[in-house]
């Protein structure tokens, strides 16, 4: 049963990262498709100036792409109207949330946790149509500027939801909140005002942190919302979409790659401090059990060996196998400029023995009338020979 | 007011200037962001297709043009009823059902494991290593497996290079790739409610049924999903809600010759520029699965109190 479980989680855990492995090996592969076969040559071209392919189209890779740049700052900015709106918002929801009579607390709770419900394309349709109508009212001036401003419609329309999100982790926290703290401030003289600033806001602040973080987050990767709500303007989002939609590229694989590169820094970060946190709080329990006992047999129990950290082990064998392949990858030639140009050599020498064979492929008239290469009269040049279009790898 | 809404006296309990603050913070949220924008797009479905400027006049009337070209077509259409249409709404909403039973399934044994199996510690890895997935766009997700998936995808290439297949199988224009990306886009929403409803139950349940002589399966149905309920229904809620909103998984993955409703919706708003149809398909779609959802929770007996937690 283990066993069977053993290989179900395997499985499972294979279907949530496979993909991702696969696509972040992919953004190292120097061809123009992002595959893992064939593979042409191991480059970063992807990440810095990308490829100008023969027909002139550019392939732009990640520092040259300037629709992405503006994306990614137009995102950025939003994030941070979001957080600003969203957080208050849901922290103010969350409080009054204790306070409302208990008949009316199901309905006011049912309308806080709707928006998170609702499709996020009617969001922003909503909103869109709404400040159309505004804008349209407002006549000419400040308010149709703002009424038609993509960035402002869709901090509005994403602080709609993520506003809900923000509740939740409000209501968690209050949950466990202590009343008898606020009368205790109150007793000694505080007002309602400074028992807010310096009682409730201090016990929140793990959850404001923790808020804003989700917010921006959620805010950063919309794109049900945003792609409606974003008018004429991009965001990071609505330029990967229409990239995708355009064609797959590399380039969006090294994009993933440092997104999840991020990520996983960031987790293992997090865990780290925690854990660190937690051995001290351990330590410190461990000490103040030392003291109470006061006793050499408990002292000795407690001796710490050296151990070497498991992380540390892990990290040094991850660059041992790593130089070795560095090395391996250079030594054969399957990394660098030379080994790039052999393989756009190669495509080319292709894209020419075609068009050779193309351009040999003279047709006496007695073949152009169906003879012995069986083709017809009106198609004989073009079906002529069955081989021609079998290599044609395209115009690359 | 302050008696009628609120268990004490509002702007006693938290100071003049912070019950302004919330008061203004809630009724914005709730009048302003959630409430309005709703009910002027329920009302703009029900008028006329036309330009700005001839709002007010003459041709600017209420009608139920909309929500009639969804069910039987445009007039000049031969077909009795509006089958295109019609037919994307029901694919959506069957696939959106399907999805979310298939994420329940495959949820549901790594939720207990992690529950009630696994040590803290391995929980804990198994935990993080399930967000990090999730931190990463939804569009990308599903760009990572359109790479798998394509025509000349890498599952292809790797079938046909070791011989097993002659020809590549036509992933995305069977839309297998779009089913595999809608149940991988929103798991990780069946997942957290469902471990922390199974974790709340008393693990000593669980050996008490054993010890009565119960099978793994008896002990799960009749011990573990009636105390799981409420996440199930929370988790399936969530899922399916999103699934049928989903607009980024599908415009990456769908098939060319197959619509997703929320991409109709995009059509009509975006390219054909008719925001009087685009609103009024998108209150039919909040509407019927807001119904279907409710619907479920009477069936299953739970209340809507407690779908989040």
């Amino acid at each position: 049963m283990n066993f069977l479980m053993g290989i179900y989680i395997l499985v499972f855990f294979t279907y949530l990262f496979g993909p991702l492995i696969i696509m972040s090996f992919t953004a190292f592969n120097s061809a123009e498709f992002p595959a893992i076969t064939p593979w042409e040559c191991f480059s970063f071209r992807w990440f810095n100036e990308g490829k100008i392919a023969y027909d002139g189209q550019h392939l732009a890779g990640l520092l040259t792409d300037w629709r992405l740049h503006d994306g990614l700052i137009s995102s950025l900015i939003i994030g941070a109207g979001v957080v600003c709106l969203s957080v208050p918002i849901g922290m103010a929801a969350a409080i009054v949330l204790t306070q409302v009579k208990s008949q009316l607390r199901d309905i006011y709770y049912s309308i806080s946790i709707m928006p998170v419900l609702f499709p996020g394309v009617i969001i922003g349709i909503s909103t869109v149509v709404l400040w159309d109508r505004i804008a349209g009212l407002g006549g000419g001036g400040f308010i149709s500027d703002v009424g038609r401003n993509g960035i402002f419609l869709t901090i509005l329309a994403q602080t709609c939801f993520i506003s809900t999100y923000c509740f939740l982790i409000f209501v968690a926290r209050l949950q466990r909140f202590d009343q008898t703290q606020e009368e205790a401030a109150l007793d000694l003289g505080a007002s309602q005002t400074q028992v807010f600033f310096k009682i409730l806001i201090p016990y929140l602040a793990p959850a404001i942190a923790s808020a804003a973080v989700i917010a921006f987050l959620a805010s950063f990767e919309n794109y049900n919302t945003t792609v409606f709500s974003i008018l004429s303007d991009q965001t990071l989002t609505t330029v990967i979409a229409s990239k995708v939609r355009l064609g797959i590229s590399p380039a969006l694989s090294a994009l993933a790659l440092t997104i999840i590169a991020l990520t996983v820094i960031a987790a293992v970060t997090y865990e780290i401090l925690r854990r660190r946190q937690e051995r001290k709080y351990l330590e410190s329990q461990e000490e103040f059990v030392k003291e109470k006992a006061a006793s050499s047999r408990v002292n000795k129990d407690y001796k710490a060996g050296f151990k070497v950290p498991k992380g540390i082990v892990a990290l040094i064998l991850l660059v041992i196998i790593g130089s070795y392949v560095a090395t391996q990858i250079v030594k054969n030639d399957l990394y660098g400029n030379s080994c790039i140009e052999a393989a756009d050599t190669l495509k080319k020498s292709k894209f020419l023995d075609q068009l050779q064979t193309l351009e040999s492929n003279q047709l006496s008239d007695e073949d152009l009338q169906g003879g012995s290469l069986g083709g017809n009269q009106d198609y004989g040049d073009i079906f002529g020979d069955p081989t021609l279009f079998q290599d044609f790898g395209g115009f690359d | 007011m302050k008696s009628l809404f609120f268990t004490q006296p509002f702007f006693q309990k938290n100071g003049k200037s912070v019950a302004l603050f919330f008061l203004v913070a809630i009724v914005f949220w709730f009048i302003f962001l959630v409430i309005i924008p709703q009910l002027y797009m329920l009302d703009l479905s029900f008028r006329a297709n036309i330009p700005p400027l001839e709002r007010g006049g003459p041709k600017d009337f209420y009608t139920l043009e909309h929500y009639r070209h969804f069910i039987f077509g445009s007039k000049t259409s031969a077909d009795a009823y509006n089958f295109v249409d019609l037919g994307v709404f029901g694919r959506t909403i069957l696939v959106s059902i399907f999805v979310t039973i298939a994420n329940l399934a495959f949820c549901y044994p790594i939720a207990f494991y992690i529950a009630k199996i696994a040590t803290p510690s391995t929980a804990r890895l198994l935990i993080v290593s399930l967000i990090i997935p999730f931190w990463i766009n939804e569009l990308l997700r599903s760009f990572a497996l359109r790479i798998l998936f394509a025509n000349e995808g890498v599952i292809n290439n790797v079938l046909t290079g070791i011989g097993i297949l002659d020809q590549g199988i036509l992933f995305i224009t069977y839309d297998v790739g779009l089913y595999t990306g809608l149940i991988y886009a929103y798991i990780l929403l069946m997942m957290f409610p469902l471990y922390n409803a199974i974790e709340s139950l008393d693990i000593n349940q669980i050996e008490a049924a054993k010890d009565l002589g119960s099978s793994t399966f008896r002990t799960h149905w009749r011990v573990v999903i009636p105390h799981a309920k409420p996440g199930i229904v929370s988790g399936c809620t969530m899922v399916f809600m999103l699934t049928v909103g989903a607009l980024a998984t599908p415009v990456v993955l769908s098939s060319p010759n197959t619509l997703w409703f929320p991409q109709l919706i995009y059509q009509w708003f975006n390219l054909n520029d008719n925001w009087s149809r685009g609103s009024a398909y998108s209150i039919i779609l909040l509407i019927v699965s807001v119904v279907f959802v409710l619907t479920m929770m009477r069936i299953f007996k739970v209340r809507i109190g407690e779908i989040i937690r």
